[in-house]
């Protein structure tokens, strides 16, 4: 394994080693060169271009944009629509966090080992997942909207319309329901595989000495699922605050564009306004923040984590 | 409550939203709105309605989607696979940079990028084209799929290697004949991953493609379809069991590869 092609000394037949060479040095250029080439082009000069982008007024159309300067920065720092769009994106991100992680651990609890009913519940829960968060949200809004199935159940039965989605605050509060309902499958899912990590020999001693089962939980398995936690939270989190696709089917943004997170109101601004400039800038502004939470995140659980293990 | 009982109504709970599709997908408005829950008053017309519907021709969204599902899965493997063997298998300092490179690339969000490959889509002259979108496509697959595929590589013996190049074989050979098929778990996975992230993409194909072009995916199809008339449920139910039956039917024959697949998928950061 250690002695490679490269080092073997090529004594007997040089002139065919050499040729040999020239030619694996061809065929692996053949080989990065195309994945590098398109992954420069359509990922690392897009990057570079938004930071540019934020700069300018580009309208989507003209070739080229004027520079402005941090004008759009400046713009978005004291934009209400903004300051209530990141509001929304940070409350469905914290409580979007807490309600996959608890849902999620809690469930990987229930059906964790091996039967044929657990795998029948874990494809239950998780099924949501293969659908697109498109389609989860017209279904959710034929579902509990103001003439939706549950609202006709509830009229028939002489109750007043529930408005899941037709105020500020039941809007909010269904949005988070819904993005917890169609994701903590894979949480589940996640959860479990950490599970199989927690040493048996652990749980089973400490059964013995007579520990409750929340006392097992909270003492031997919930420690050692650590590293499970920290990558299930910042995973959530990551996804959370790009919600897109749902805010469109389920709420539109609405009522009275109560309900708009950051992403929506960037594709918004860039291609409903013609403001890409603008648009940019927020983005740039969210990819910031993302990774921030994110490291803070990881930072704060590695610190827990060191002091359950000391 | 006992845990099984409590595990079955949350079953149930997670059903129900698949039930109204399925069962209002066979009603009129009238039975749709006086029973919801009930079965009362099938039949056909709705779903035949929906399959000729003329905002949203289904058959065509299902095949330019399988279209762009295909040809993102075969470029993404053509391409990240050569490249994951050569980082994988090459002790030189300039392949372990371009990994990390490639890596960076896990940890930018797709939100970022809609703006500016507008911009480079246009300079290119590629908007609006099915190859601009599924060079896009492919690009956002590559930094994951080498990744896999570069630990997965590292898992193959390299004897297997020396050994095809003693009988004469070259790198491509060798990659091709030799290596390549040992990587089909890790294909899979990614090919799992891709069809489904392509499959449901709404933003990229809403923007990239836009409504001039005519070509509209299932999900930019079903948004075409529906948004418009979210109250006429005769359209909604239809319309949306259309859009989900194949992914569904695929997911029940498949569901212990996808699962694992997309979990995989879950934790690219």
């Amino acid at each position: 394994m250690t002695l490679t092609r490269e080092q073997a000394p090529p004594v007997v037949r040089k002139p065919v080693g050499e040729r040999r060479r020239r030619h694996d040095g061809l065929a692996t250029t053949l080989m990065v060169a195309p994945a590098t080439v398109l992954y420069v082009v359509m990922l690392i000069v897009p990057v570079g271009l938004a930071l540019y982008l934020s700069l300018t007024d580009w309208d989507g159309f003209s070739a080229d944009p004027a520079f402005v300067g941090a004008a759009n920065y400046v713009t978005l720092l004291d934009d209400p629509d903004l300051r209530r769009a990141a509001l929304v994106t940070l409350l469905v991100a914290a409580a979007g966090t807490a309600g996959l992680n608890l849902l999620g651990l809690g469930f990987a609890l229930l059906v964790n080992g091996a039967s044929r009913a657990n795998t029948f519940f874990r494809i239950v829960l998780f099924y949501p997942h293969v659908l697109s968060a498109l389609v989860v949200g017209f279904l959710w809004s034929a579902i509990l909207g103001t003439s939706g199935a549950v609202n006709n159940l509830v009229t028939t039965w002489g109750g007043a319309v529930i408005p899941f989605l037709s105020d500020p605050a039941w809007a909010t509060v269904t949005m988070i329901a819904v993005l917890v309902w169609a994701g903590f499958g894979v949480n589940v899912v996640l959860y479990l595989a950490g599970l199989q990590a927690v040493p048996h020999s652990l749980v089973e001693a400490a059964r013995i000495d007579g520990a409750t089962r929340w006392q097992v939980f909270r003492n031997v398995t919930l420690p050692a699922l650590g590293p499970s936690v920290t990558v299930n939270i910042v995973l959530s989190l990551v996804t959370l605050l790009k919600t897109y696709d749902l805010v469109v089917s389920l709420t539109a943004g609405g009522p009275a564009g109560q309900t708009q997170t950051v992403a929506y109101l960037i594709l918004w601004n860039s291609f409903h306004d013609a403001r890409l400039g603008f648009g940019s800038a927020q983005s740039v502004l969210l990819m910031l923040v993302t990774a921030a939470l994110a490291f803070v995140v990881t930072k704060l659980r590695r610190r827990g984590e060191l002091a359950v293990h000391q | 409550m006992t845990r099984k009982t409590f595990l079955w109504a949350t079953a149930a709970f997670m059903l129900i939203p698949l039930y109204v599709l399925t069962v209002n997908a066979f009603k009129g408005q009238q039975d749709i709105l006086a029973n919801p829950f009930g079965l009362s008053g099938l039949s056909l017309e709705p779903l035949g309605r929906a399959l000729t519907n003329p905002n949203f021709n289904v058959f065509k969204g299902y095949a330019i989607t399988l279209l762009f599902v295909v040809a993102v899965n075969v470029l993404s493997v053509g391409l990240a696979a050569p490249a994951a063997y050569v980082i994988a298998r090459s002790p030189k300092r300039r392949f372990r940079v371009l990994m990390l490179f490639f890596l960076a690339g896990t940890f930018i969000p797709g939100q970022v990028l809609v703006i500016p490959v507008v911009y480079v889509l246009k300079t290119l002259g590629l908007m609006g084209t099915i190859r601009g979108f599924v060079l896009f496509e492919t690009t956002l697959t590559l930094p994951f799929s080498i990744f896999l595929y570069a630990g997965y590589i590292a898992t193959v013996p390299a004897v297997l290697d020396q050994a095809a190049a003693v009988d004469g074989a070259g790198r491509l050979r060798t990659f091709w004949q030799i290596v390549f098929p040992l990587m089909r778990p890790a294909v899979a996975t990614m090919v799992i991953l891709n069809t489904f992230s392509v499959w449901n993409d709404f933003v990229n194909p809403q923007i990239i493609l836009g409504p001039g072009s005519g070509l509209y995916t299932v999900t930019t199809g079903v948004y075409a379809a529906v948004s418009q008339y979210s109250t006429d449920y005769t359209v909604v139910f239809p319309t949306l069991l259309l859009a989900i039956a194949p992914l569904l039917i695929f997911f029940v024959f498949m569901q212990r590869h996808i699962i694992s697949g997309l979990t995989a998928g879950a934790t690219k950061g």
